[in-house]
């Protein structure tokens, strides 16, 4: 192993540090100091941090600035050739402190490390601008780099001086500040226009730092922009996506990965591009060898995958005809994983079991479901919410929510410990998850709720960010899809009948619509039940009608119209409740809200309408024949008559069965 | 005016429906959490029986022609509780699945041979036996034609001497929510029938729950 002798006897830190601080150490010994600062930092993380700890970056900083100082002024001989050697050293020690450390890049951006190596990649000694240009590019590896707009011509014109220059690092850092800085779609133009994708496909040519450095850019300006893709692709007639397709084959795994996320970046963009089965089938088994590889390739590799399959069921169908899912598992049965690797395994995972049924069932038999209690405690918030987003597109399998495998303590626990999360981020996605597992059909839900589950989802409900309120409320909706009375009792008791109304009145459409689908759902199932609508004076029943009257949301409409009409299939009390609520309010000489509703372009809310008429009306019930006279009064029956040949078959067929009952009632008009 | 309570829906009959989609429509009677009961006809040669039957739906995707639930037999010979088992149904819609099963070792005459038996086939038959209903336009039909298999036993173990080998030729009736079916297992009684009607858990009137999965 070659080492330096100082590195076989490493000075304390403390020790290095000063001699680097010291006015008194002398030029030869600072030069020396600074070589074996670099020999120890390197690749050592900890060693990093400790020396970060000690302010190591502003000392180097520092004697990068006054060497630039010194060398500028113009001192010749021997004396320039040590200033610029310890710019080189010192430029070295920056970059290694940037490397695979954001802590590192913060560190040397706070010390003004930025401004004076960009000044130093035009220096004549070439060894200089290289070893500058090398560590800006480690510093545009890590999200924190200073970033460039490109709308203004200065910053382009800057780019595109790097991109042609002929120093390889230099055009290297030109692509890597595109990769950082490139965002909007009409920078992407900007850049395209200016003939930046000509440039970097020019530079695929180069060297492997180059080749790599431009295919990064190449995606970035292409992604998720049809106009630059089709200007990529049009002119040369797919010369350059030829170039791109010919580095799939590159036998250095970082270039082929690459070379996978720019195609990918040009397909999404649209239907013609590298549609064909060959190309389709290259990418997956690229991507499932790549998944092998050790390091930031391997790490890279789950997230390039993702973004292939996401959303596109032929796409994820491949992937599992290729094996992806056993690949991905197996990865994830392997113990000391970095954050990043989880992260992406989870979210491969999750676009694969998004919308196939196969997939789903091969994780189920992988067992995978038990590594997932681990992620959802992890370290990392991104790690926690994409075990949770697996989880949830896992179990939107029916089949499996009914054989009950997700709702186990082993699920449960961690997930319902995830609403609590201090990232709203996570809590979003655990309650996603739990939205779907407590779907369950195997009767588990009362463990769901032992845990600790509705208590949670109940303070997340009244949660002041709406896209949290929602999702908890939708979860407990689900949680109260065929469930027994003492566990509607449990959630009812936890919510509290005046919150569970304020949220029917909710400023959001969308927590007023799960709100009253989650009543809905409690005024299921046993008759007793309706009685939950009628406690505090009948407060919940009243802000249904309520919102019946007021709302014209169709989504809404249709829960909280069926929630009514559930009632109506209690006993007469309850559907006298009913046409209490239907009947215009003392004062308003409008038409009843149900004509409204029978006359609604959703055929749904149609159909919710038409059922409440039939459970108003049956024949066996006493006080049918009176609310048929009512329903006749306010039009009702009338408009009915009209629907016999209503466009949507479940519309007509209820009608006719309506029709069917008056007739039995007696209605002569009928 | 008194107005005629009678179907007059035939399968080429396109009115009001999506252009285009000729998908079985949807049915709240055959929606998430509707239950049903009745009975499966077990008679053999020795002797007649009957097991009583409830069926709930538990999932229902009609853009996949899908659906699943389960299916309980309530007085089971030699079975200490009611046997509970977990089936996912084909719906006939000439998109995902045709009227022809080819699989579960039933052929093309064994197909004709069951739907023929449900009196609303009869007005498809000859389309079917033609090109097997590819061109069938069945989004205004009032019946749905469906295939039940079971998958597994939710409550018993496979050592319960009950199989599950076989699966349901299934019609649904859009009208009253009725289910007729005939179980199919070349190792079983032929035609076991089963009739199941739409249930409203003792209640004066239909109640209707939902979830939707995110």
């Amino acid at each position: 192993m070659p080492a330096s002798a100082a590195s076989n006897h490493p000075s304390r830190p403390e020790d290095l540090i000063g001699r680097l601080n010291s006015s008194h150490t002398s030029c030869e010994a600072k030069l020396k100091a600074l070589r074996d600062l670099k020999n120890q930092i390197i690749g050592n993380r900890t060693k990093k941090l400790a020396f970060l700890k000690l302010a190591a970056a502003p000392s180097v900083v520092g004697i990068l600035s006054s060497s630039a100082a010194a060398a500028a002024q113009g001192s010749g001989g021997d004396n320039r050739e040590f200033h610029e050697s310890v710019l080189i050293q010192s430029a070295a020690v920056i970059g290694s402190f940037a490397c695979g450390l954001d802590a590192g890049v913060k560190a040397v951006l706070d010390a003004g490390a930025f401004p004076l190596l960009l000044s130093l990649i035009s220096h004549l000694n070439e060894k200089v601008a290289d070893a500058c240009a090398r560590s800006l590019k480690i510093i545009y590896q890590s999200k924190l780099a200073p970033k460039y707009d490109f709308l203004q011509k200065k910053s382009m014109e800057f780019v595109l001086s790097l991109l042609n220059s002929d120093n390889e690092n230099v055009t290297g850092l030109g692509a890597s500040i595109i990769t950082h800085s490139c965002k909007t779609t009409m920078e992407q133009l900007t850049l395209s226009e200016a003939g930046v994708m000509k440039r970097l496909v020019g530079l695929l040519g180069g060297s492997l730092a180059q080749r790599d450095a431009s295919l990064e850019a190449l995606a970035a300006v292409i992604k998720d922009n049809p106009e630059v893709a089709s200007s990529f692709i049009g002119p040369e007639n797919g010369r350059e996506l030829n170039v791109v397709t010919e580095l799939l084959n590159d036998k250095y795994p970082r270039t082929r990965l690459l070379a996978c996320m720019c195609l990918i970046n040009v397909k999404n963009t649209s239907i013609s591009y590298l549609q064909d089965r060959g190309i389709k089938n290259k990418l997956v088994l690229i991507l499932l060898e790549l998944l092998d590889d050790i390091g930031q390739v391997g790490d890279e590799a789950p997230f390039v995958l993702s973004n292939l399959i996401t959303e596109k069921e032929d796409m994820q169908k491949l992937a599992f005809d290729a094996n992806v899912v056993e690949k991905l598992c197996k990865h994830l049965q392997k113990v000391s994983f970095q954050a990043k690797c989880l992260q992406g395994i989870f979210i491969a995972l999750a676009d694969l079991c998004s919308k196939l049924e196969c997939c789903r069932d091969r994780v189920i038999n992988l067992t995978v479901i038990n590594s997932v209690a681990g992620a959802l405690a992890h370290d990392s918030a991104e790690v926690r919410a994409a075990a949770c987003i697996f989880l949830k597109n896992v179990s939107r399998s029916v089949k499996n929510l009914s054989a009950g495998h997700f709702m186990n303590e082993t699920v449960i626990v961690p997930l319902v410990r995830l609403l609590c999360d201090s990232c709203a981020s996570v809590q979003i996605a655990a309650l996603g998850a739990i939205s779907n597992v407590v779907v369950d059909f195997a009767a588990y839900k009362p463990l769901f709720i032992q845990c600790g589950g509705v208590k949670g989802l109940v303070q997340l409900s009244k949660s002041m960010e709406s896209s949290i309120r929602v999702n908890a409320v939708w979860a407990l909706r689900n949680l109260a899809f065929l469930v027994n009375n003492r566990c509607k009792e449990e959630i009812l008791l936890e919510l509290s009948i005046s919150t569970l109304a304020s949220l029917i009145s909710d400023p959001e459409a969308s927590v007023q619509e799960q709100a009253l689908a989650l009543i809905r759902n409690l005024v299921d199932g046993t008759m007793n039940s309706i009685e939950y609508l009628f406690g505090e004076d009948g407060l919940l029943l009243h802000a249904v009608g309520r919102q019946l009257r007021n709302t014209s949301k169709p989504e809404v409409l249709i829960q909280g119209l069926y929630t009514l009409s559930n009632v109506a299939s209690g006993n007469e009390h309850h559907k006298v409740a009913v046409m209490s609520q239907l009947c215009p309010q003392a004062g308003d000489n409008t038409e009843t809200i149900l004509v409204k509703f029978l006359q609604n372009s959703s055929r749904q809310l149609r159909t919710a309408a038409v059922w409440t008429i039939i459970n108003l009306t049956l024949p066996s019930n006493p006080g049918a024949s009176g609310r048929l006279t009512e329903l006749r009064n306010m039009g009702v029956i009338s408009r009915l008559k009209d629907m016999v040949n209503d466009p949507c078959l479940d519309v007509k067929l209820r009608t006719r069965m309506a029709l069917g009952q008056l007739l039995m009632l007696g209605d002569a008009s009928t | 005016m008194p107005v005629r309570v009678v179907e007059t829906s035939s399968p080429s009959q396109v009115s009001g429906t999506t252009p285009g989609n000729t998908l079985p429509p949807p049915c709240t009677l055959l929606s998430v959490g509707q239950a049903f009961s009745g009975t499966q006809n077990v008679s053999s040669l020795q002797k007649d029986e009957a097991w009583r039957v409830n069926v709930r739906i538990q999932g229902v995707d009609l853009d996949h022609g899908y659906l699943c639930g389960t299916m309980e037999a309530l007085n089971v010979p030699m079975a200490d509780t009611p046997v509970v088992t977990f089936w996912e149904g084909e719906i006939v819609d000439t998109k995902n699945y045709t009227f022809f099963t080819g699989k579960w070792g039933a052929s093309a005459e064994d197909d004709i041979k069951h739907w023929t038996k449900f009196p609303s086939f009869s007005l498809l038959q000859s389309e079917v036996e033609a090109d097997g209903g590819k061109s069938l336009d069945l989004s205004n039909y009032p019946h749905i034609f469906m295939r039940w298999k079971e998958q597994y036993f939710v409550n018993v173990g496979t050592d319960c001497g009950l199989t599950i080998a076989g699966f349901y030729y299934v019609c649904f009736s859009c009208s009253d929510g009725s289910i007729n079916g005939f179980y199919y297992d070349p190792n079983s009684s032929p035609f076991q029938k089963l009739e199941l009607k739409s249930t409203n858990d003792g209640r004066p009137g239909f109640s209707f729950s939902s979830y939707e999965l995110q």
